[in-house]
């Protein structure tokens, strides 16, 4: 790995750590897991960006990293007596799709007031379907060690 | 098709009982009253954790979980969006009792101390009344609204670095979604429908990015709108909603969902409505 890539990813885990902190503000979590959760938010999203180096498609990028955050969660829970979603939710936030949600929500108001046209849906349709199966690929990844490992049982 | 629905609504198996010695080793005979104690002391827990955002699985094992830990033969809890209903059973004596529920807003605080408490009654060291009186100590805690509003300001500086916005658009989508966020709490403790708040708060945080436009010190402030805007997104209820439906609670997380989107929707009305006031036009 070439030192270039490092620096980048240092600087990628570092910048997703502040907002899994701030939503985990907004959420009200106890003060000592608010660590974790920037933690968790770190590595969360270098993961996802190691991955998308890679050249793997972004989807799946983020089914693999929310996966690994959620199987740290419940490592989590378990040392600490606290449910994973506690620390896990925060530390997904930074993987939300917020640049396709808006580019979907202006393309369908253009549409409404000029009328449809081949590029306005197209970038409408594409933005919309990249957004749903991120959101999908982070639910489900949050979902794993519930429906994998813990299927009967309770995690803590 | 049928196998699977059997599945589903199996309930979650009960405690495992060498992890509670204090139901195993004496199993005192309850009295009446006693078991109204105990039933108050459930759907207590279960009302403080629904309405602080907890997801209905869990909700359902600890109230299940607390009950059979302090000594009663079933505890069977009902849950939908907006009520509980609780019914126990000890010696052939059935109870059951209701409650409302009312959005209290996230609060993971509140869960990880009734679940604290569950667990240590589980574990035998707390009997009803020192249970009754740690629960009605359970107090939400609430960061100081100045230091949320400048993280979450932060934060928003960060989503839009990822877009790969310039640094002066970063520093203008910080100060809009602080702004915005400090509206939201201002809305929030004056008790207006959350859908009219989020409106609101869109419409202020579009309008403040709007500033950028048109400005030579910004070169993408499109992208100060998008991450000025997404201090919104419902997070919370997206993803407790896909999980109850996941666990078979379709009621609650259809309505979990209904509610998140309604939010998405009442957010794009305020930013649509930035937008046309000043007459701004983007694309990204």
């Amino acid at each position: 790995m070439d030192l270039t890539l490092l620096g980048r990813l240092i600087i990628d885990m570092m910048v997703a750590a502040v907002p899994a902190v701030g939503f985990a503000l907004i959420f009200n979590v106890p003060r000592h897991a608010l660590g974790y959760c920037a933690l968790g938010g770190a590595i969360g999203h270098g993961l996802r960006f190691m991955l998308l180096n890679y050249g793997v498609p972004i989807e799946w990028g983020t089914l693999i990293a929310a996966g690994v955050v959620s199987f740290i969660g419940v490592y989590w829970a378990q040392k600490f007596h606290a449910h994973p979603k506690v620390f896990t939710v925060a530390a997904v936030i930074p993987m939300i799709p917020g640049k396709l949600a808006f580019t979907a929500v202006l393309a369908l108001f253009e549409l409404n007031h000029e009328g449809a046209t081949v590029v306005l849906l197209t970038s409408f349709v594409g933005a919309f379907m990249k957004m749903f199966f991120i959101t999908a690929a982070l639910a489900a990844g949050l979902a794993m060690p519930g429906l994998l490992f813990y299927r009967r049982r309770p995690v803590v | 098709m049928l196998i699977f629905e059997q599945a589903l609504s199996e309930r979650p198996p009960a405690p495992r009982a060498k992890k509670s010695p204090a139901s195993e080793l004496k199993k005192p005979f309850i009295s009446e009253p006693e078991q109204r104690g105990i039933t108050r002391l459930c759907i207590q827990a279960a009302q403080l954790i629904m309405q602080h955002g907890a997801e209905s699985a869990l909700v359902d094992s600890i109230t299940e979980r607390l009950g059979l830990a302090l000594g009663l033969d079933s505890v069977d809890l009902g849950i939908t969006a907006n009520s509980l209903a609780l019914t126990t059973v000890s010696n052939d004596h059935c109870i059951t009792t209701i409650r409302r529920v009312v959005d209290k807003g996230i609060n993971m605080h509140v869960v990880t101390e009734v679940q604290r408490i569950m667990l240590r009654v589980e574990k035998g060291d707390l009997d009803a009344h020192q249970t009754r009186e740690l629960l009605q100590a359970v107090k939400p805690l609430r960061y100081p609204k100045w230091q949320v509003s400048i993280m979450v300001g932060l934060s928003c500086a960060c989503f839009a670095y990822f877009m790969g916005a310039d640094l002066a658009s970063c520093a203008l989508t910080s100060v809009a979604s602080c702004v915005a966020l400090s509206v939201r709490q201002f809305l929030a403790q004056h008790h207006f429908n959350p859908l009219v708040n989020f409106a609101i708060t869109a419409f202020v945080a579009t309008s403040i990015a709007c500033l950028g436009v048109n400005s030579p010190l910004f070169q993408k402030p499109e992208l100060a709108m998008a991450a000025s805007v997404l201090l919104l997104i419902p997070g919370f209820p997206l993803i407790n909603g896909l999980s109850d439906m996941v666990k078979g609670h379709v009621n609650t997380g259809l309505a979990r969902w209904t509610i998140a989107m309604l939010l998405i929707m009442s957010s794009s009305v305020g930013i649509v409505l930035a937008l046309i006031l000043w007459r701004v036009k983007i694309w990204i």
